[in-house]
């Protein structure tokens, strides 16, 4: 009922009433905050923008390195064979070591040493720097562990698809989604992303154990195809202890 | 309301003015509102001390003192294919054999039989009652509480309704009807008289058979059983009470604060001798004062929004970030490209080689299927040059065996 005089004066009511001192504060501290909120925005995103940059070109730095590597290799092969000499294959360094037997029956020391490897579950996974230390503790608990050499695809996939981090003060089991939860944890020792983490661990660079401990034991499926019997070694024709190369057919079943 | 004189007073000292109301409405007097309807409203301790204070009417009950025990019953003992409960003796009755004196029998005693001398009454601490029936006043000013309790006062012009003292004069029930009415208090006793309804359950037929909702409660100082009393006593729902006899069972029906008072002007006025003020102790009640509230400002709103606490209040924390489903990197694309931004520039890179290395294929397909294919003179110095190698290799190998 008189529409355009009601909204009239409904317009000079709201004018001419107070606004409440409690409002005006909370405005203010409200804008002042929002500022803040979208300058660090900005500040971020230039941020963000940058550390991409350096991810990209490190990931393809190695893309370049891996292959340099590998062609390395082959040439110091052909070089040998040559010249007539031998060529050593190097020994490997990194090792990845799968829990293949249960937790039931176990001497003491076998379990204690299968805990020091993390490796406190069936199908539990990680890996490891061989050393005499390492391989001597494998040596203990061959019936109980297969293990062996894994090739550059398996480290990536397993990381990618299976890769969880310790993150936060409690070392909760956090997937790794996004690199800011693998830059937070081993930022300072120039680990940025997945790719810098799957280079230390391939290339057991010399913050290996920080990052290898800072990723939590891989959970494996049980093979597809099945083990071909658990209870002897790989070279009787079972599947425990190493098995070198033959690890990363296995991987692939198990991942 | 509005506010007192405040001249000769400090601020704290304003008190609200009521308006008086008589049998033509609101007058143009005002009276100055007791200490008591200032007082704390506690709904703990008015809700303890009703359900204490209701229990003082009760009657006793019990069961027969003999009920279920005037049997010479005894026990058949093991070995005849039944319980061992004691049984009746003799025979010729169906009530023969049968167990008796359990709580479980039938025909038995009860269990624990209820006996006269159960404690039927409560004791509450003069203190803690006057405290109720003072939190009882202060809620039956506030208009919220009253509307909240039921009363129907849309119509009633204020609250606390105060009337001047002719009231207490009166005799006939329908010049009080009348009066009420004015005031706006007859929507309350319509509601009574339309909630008259017979009662669920067994009080039906132990003299309580009608159940009906409570009305406005007259309060008076005056006049007394021959006047107001008989004028007010007859309408539905409407209760009446003398000031020097306040009751919480009156004031506060069934433990719920905010009964809807009528209040005559010399009863109104009584109320600070009988409660006192903050200033001044009762003088009618000994050793009372009244309760003081526990905060001075009890605005939540006002404090946590003021100055001093916002100055020294931390920044609201980030909420923690949960981990959603994880996504398979080797399946998912995008959630690759979150983790590697190269993945892109890697894939199509090997896409490309991928077309290259197949067009190669093709063509060298379809060259050696036309027969004009011709191998490349560079791959086959290398194969000369590694099969050359190979030999030396194999000859100086068996050097000094006996392979031929």
């Amino acid at each position: 009922k008189g529409g355009l005089a009601w909204s009239r004066a409904w317009v000079a009511m709201v004018a001419q009433t107070p606004v409440p001192e409690n409002v005006l504060k909370k405005r203010k501290t409200q804008e002042r905050l929002n500022a803040q909120k979208v300058a660090e925005a900005a500040e971020a995103k230039k941020a963000k923008i940058q550390k991409t940059r350096t991810i990209f070109k490190r990931a393809e730095a190695y893309v370049k390195e891996y292959r340099a590597q590998e062609r390395q290799l082959v040439r110091l092969r052909r070089e040998a064979k040559r010249t007539g000499n031998f060529f050593v294959e190097p020994e490997a360094k990194l090792l990845f070591v799968i829990r293949i037997r249960g937790i039931n029956a176990m001497h003491p020391k076998t379990k204690k040493i299968l805990q020091l490897l993390r490796l406190r579950q069936i199908h539990n996974g990680v890996f490891l720097k061989a050393n005499k230390a390492t391989i001597n503790m494998l040596r203990k608990v061959e019936p109980y562990v297969a293990y062996g050499y894994p090739s550059l695809k398996t480290v990536r996939e397993l990381i990618y698809k299976r890769g969880f981090g310790k993150s936060g003060p409690g070392k909760d089991r956090i997937p790794l989604a996004d690199n800011t939860t693998i830059e937070e944890a081993l930022g300072k020792h120039d680990i940025l992303c997945i790719e810098d983490l799957i280079h230390e661990i391939y290339t057991v660079g010399p913050s290996f154990k920080e990052a290898n401990n800072f990723l939590w034991p891989f959970k494996l499926s049980s093979p597809s195809g099945g083990f071909k019997q658990i209870t002897t070694h790989f070279v009787e024709g079972g599947d425990a202890g190493n098995r070198e190369q033959l690890i990363n057919e296995l991987i692939s079943r198990m991942n | 309301p509005e506010h007192e004189d405040t001249q000769h007073l400090g601020i704290m000292a304003a008190r609200p003015l009521v308006t008086l109301h008589d049998a033509n409405g609101p007058t143009a007097n005002t009276v100055p509102l007791p200490a008591v309807f200032t007082a704390p409203i506690r709904p703990d301790v008015v809700q303890f001390v009703h359900t204490c204070m209701a229990k003082n009417k009760r009657q006793a009950y019990a069961v027969n003192v003999n009920a279920g025990k005037q049997h010479s019953a005894e026990s058949w003992g093991t070995g005849r294919a039944v319980s061992r409960i004691p049984r009746v003796q003799g025979g010729g009755t169906h009530a023969a054999g049968a167990g008796a004196f359990g709580n479980m029998c039938r025909g038995g005693r009860m269990f624990s039989p209820n006996k006269t001398f159960r404690k039927w009454h409560v004791k509450v601490n003069v203190s803690q009652r006057r405290y109720a029936t003072a939190s009882a006043l202060a809620a039956s000013a506030v208009p919220a509480l009253v509307m909240a309790r039921g009363h129907r006062i849309d119509e009633v012009e204020e609250v606390p309704l105060v009337v001047d003292d002719s009231v207490e004069a009166y005799t006939k029930t329908s010049v009080a009807i009348e009066l009420l009415q004015k005031l706006g208090a007859k929507q309350d006793v319509d509601k009574c008289s339309a909630s008259k309804k017979l009662r669920a359950g067994k009080g039906k037929m132990r003299n309580r058979r009608y159940t009906m909702r409570r009305g406005p409660l007259i309060i008076y100082k005056g006049g007394g059983k021959d006047a107001i009393e008989r004028a007010f006593r007859n309408i539905p729902g409407v209760e009446l009470c003398s000031v020097d006899r306040l009751n919480l069972l009156q004031l506060a029906p069934g433990g719920h604060l905010g009964r809807f008072c009528v209040w005559t002007q010399s009863a109104f006025g009584a109320l600070d001798e009988l409660f006192g003020t903050h200033e001044k102790k009762s003088e009618v009640k000994s050793g009372f004062s009244l309760p003081r509230p526990m905060m001075c400002n009890a605005d939540l709103g006002r404090l946590i929004n003021s100055d001093e606490v916002q100055s020294i209040v931390r920044p609201v924390r980030k909420p923690v970030k949960r981990s959603n489903l994880k996504k398979n990197p080797l399946k998912n694309f995008a959630a690759m490209e979150k983790l590697n931004p190269a993945a892109a520039t890697a894939k199509r890179r090997a896409l490309k080689k991928e077309a290259l290395a197949k067009k190669a294929r093709e063509e060298t397909l379809k060259a050696k299927r036309a027969g004009t294919y011709a191998v490349p003179e560079k791959v086959k110095a290398e194969k000369k040059a590694a099969k050359k190698i190979g030999k030396q290799f194999f000859n100086a190998a068996i050097r000094g065996t006996d392979v031929i």
